[in-house]
């Protein structure tokens, strides 16, 4: 029973991680592969904060997301001069460099020993610790989420999101100030991934630079994608298969040395199917086309 | 020690401009980046560690296999993926997106067969390099500068004089206007993936042959190879070994300065300080907003 709230904790947290990846990239129609550093920043200011300064659990999250926030506007900022491919090399390279640090800054990070022990969230005297507590919470965070994406997708600002991916000029000639629009989407999108990377945090209680990789974020990425760019639901829907089905083929027996490439050929293969015959994804209504 | 900056440099920076001038090459034809550009330049490496170590075929045998069976699995890349993608008028993005899905997928297959530990084609005890003038440097380091330079002049060469040359610098001037003469783009683009990608089977086998490989090998040379580029100026030979040059300066320099565990950081950093004030390199066209 244990493992099946584990599963669903860690859809729950995937979910945050994709709807918030799909307000960039499917509503506002910038790729970016970073997501899993403002994720990693999330976890790590919550972690580092905890044990040394010893503040609270919601302090500690809302400093990680306002950090993933602040670098979410730099790394969007190259955004003004820079479009689509080159944007996605800009992002490689953020996340490159937050990997770098994690990894390296062993004083503060312990580097790749990771942070082991991270307390556990207090709320009203209880200890927010067994399987079934944090299935509430972080349940409770998901749909905290969604909400508040649908409400923003479905506002004026989600609404000029949609105008800037479909054609940006023209946006621009109806007097929308595209570059605030996206500097906004990406502190937005990395705040909401600081969140999820807290919850991670919590909920494993040791963090090390291995979650936070590239390949990780190329993964979150593929959940969108898969899922369905530009549509919500579809964001839900990517995290809860991508999830389960690396599990499934434990189920059938693979060693979890093999598991691991297999989940990875896995969702490539998928990423360049969809490409192929449903670029937008399982539910999505954005197919990175704008003629 | 600055002499000995300045050849590590001259070594890594060949290896990154060779990487730059083949995915620079594609670049130039197909307009996307093709990220399974980094993967193929793993399977260059695997490929001879497969035909030399596990199947022991002779050594020269071994690595022209190597450098044809990568070229095809270029090829095969474009003509099974790309191919059918561009006829459905997929935008760079979309290919993109495909050309990472390729990479994890091949990225994958190498660590299943080969494992995650790393592999060498070194066989015996490392040698002591030559000294000159207080800077070491070993034969292989050698082969690389020199065997470098010769692509260099060689894929210059083709690309000015010979007429499939002329084709490819046509296509990427501008893919319409090659094709109302009558240019079969297809096929141009097929020769880039070609020559391209046997490009990284060279430079993958002589970075084998100085250090150890892993699986992941691939992922950072190629993005060392597009920091290249994007110094350089894209469409530029000379920008692209100027680039991986530069790149392979400043790593050795930070290395020496900093320490080598941030030489990821720094090339990526310089990466990012180019892409805010000179998105288009050094010898690059100005890149446009949005092409209409």
């Amino acid at each position: 029973m244990n493992y099946l709230f584990h599963i669903l904790i860690l859809i729950f947290i995937y979910i945050i991680i994709s709807v918030s990846l799909n307000l960039i990239s499917g509503y506002a129609g910038l790729i970016s592969v970073a997501h899993a550093a403002f994720y990693g920043i999330g976890a790590y200011v919550v972690a580092l904060l905890a044990l040394n300064i010893g503040s609270g659990f919601i302090v500690n999250m809302i400093c990680g997301m306002l950090l993933a926030g602040i670098l979410g506007a730099i790394i969007a900022i190259p955004s003004l001069r820079i479009h689509d491919d080159y944007f996605v090399i800009a992002t490689f390279g953020f996340q490159i460099i937050v990997f770098s640090i994690l990894n390296n800054w062993v004083t503060l990070t312990k580097g790749p020993l990771g942070i082991p022990g991270i307390p556990q969230p207090i709320i009203l005297g209880i200890s927010i610790s067994s399987h079934v507590q944090f299935l509430i919470f972080t349940g409770f965070f998901a749909l905290l989420t969604f909400l508040f994406a649908r409400r923003l997708v479905n506002s004026p600002f989600g609404r000029v999101l949609k105008a800037i991916r479909e054609d940006e000029i023209f946006a621009e000639a109806l007097g929308k100030n595209v570059t605030k629009y996206k500097i906004l989407v990406f502190v937005i999108g990395a705040s909401m991934a600081a969140v999820a990377g807290s919850l991670y945090a919590w909920y494993i209680t040791f963090i090390d630079p291995t979650s936070f990789t590239v390949q990780e974020s190329i993964f979150m990425l593929s959940i969108v994608i898969i899922g369905g760019t530009g549509n919500l639901w579809g964001s839900v829907l990517g995290a809860a298969l991508l999830i389960t089905i690396p599990e499934a083929l434990r189920f059938l027996g693979m060693p979890s040395a093999i598991a691991a490439n297999t989940r990875q050929i896995l969702y490539g293969t998928l990423l360049v199917i969809f490409m192929l015959y449903r670029p937008q994804g399982l539910l999505g209504e954005f197919a990175f086309r704008r003629k | 020690m600055l002499l000995q900056i300045l050849v590590n440099s001259l070594i890594i920076g060949s290896i990154y401009g060779l990487v730059a001038l083949g995915f620079g090459l594609i670049y130039g034809t197909t307009r996307f980046f093709h990220f399974a550009h980094g993967a193929v330049y793993t399977c260059g490496a695997y490929l001879t560690f497969l035909f030399t170590v596990w199947f022991k075929f002779p050594l020269f045998f071994s690595l022209v296999l190597s450098i044809i069976l990568t070229s095809f699995l270029g090829i095969l890349i474009e003509v099974g993926i790309y191919r059918p993608l561009r006829k459905r008028e997929a935008t760079s993005l979309v290919l993109l997106i495909a050309s990472l899905g390729i990479f994890i997928v091949i990225q994958n297959i190498v660590s299943l067969v080969f494992g995650d530990d790393t592999k060498t084609l070194r066989s015996g005890v490392v040698k002591e390099g030559i000294n000159i003038f207080g800077a070491r440097i070993t034969p292989i380091q050698i082969a690389i500068i020199l065997v470098s330079l010769g692509l260099f002049v060689i894929t210059s060469l083709i690309l000015a004089k010979t007429k499939t040359g002329k084709t490819i610098r046509a296509v990427a001037n501008d893919p319409e206007l090659a094709i109302i003469h009558g240019i079969d783009t297809n096929k141009v683009i097929l020769y880039t993936f070609g020559i391209g990608s046997a490009l990284a089977a060279i430079a993958a086998i002589l970075i084998s042959f100085d250090v150890d490989m892993v699986p992941s090998m691939g992922f950072f040379a190629l993005m060392m190879g597009v920091v290249a580029v994007i110094i350089g100026g894209v469409g530029s030979i000379p920008g692209a070994a100027l680039g991986g040059l530069l790149l392979g300066l400043a790593q050795n320099l930070g290395v020496w300065k900093i320490h080598s565990k941030w030489q990821d950081a720094i090339a990526f950093g310089i990466l990012l300080l180019f892409l805010l004030f000179r998105p288009y390199g050094f010898f690059g066209k100005k890149v446009k907003k949005v092409q209409i």
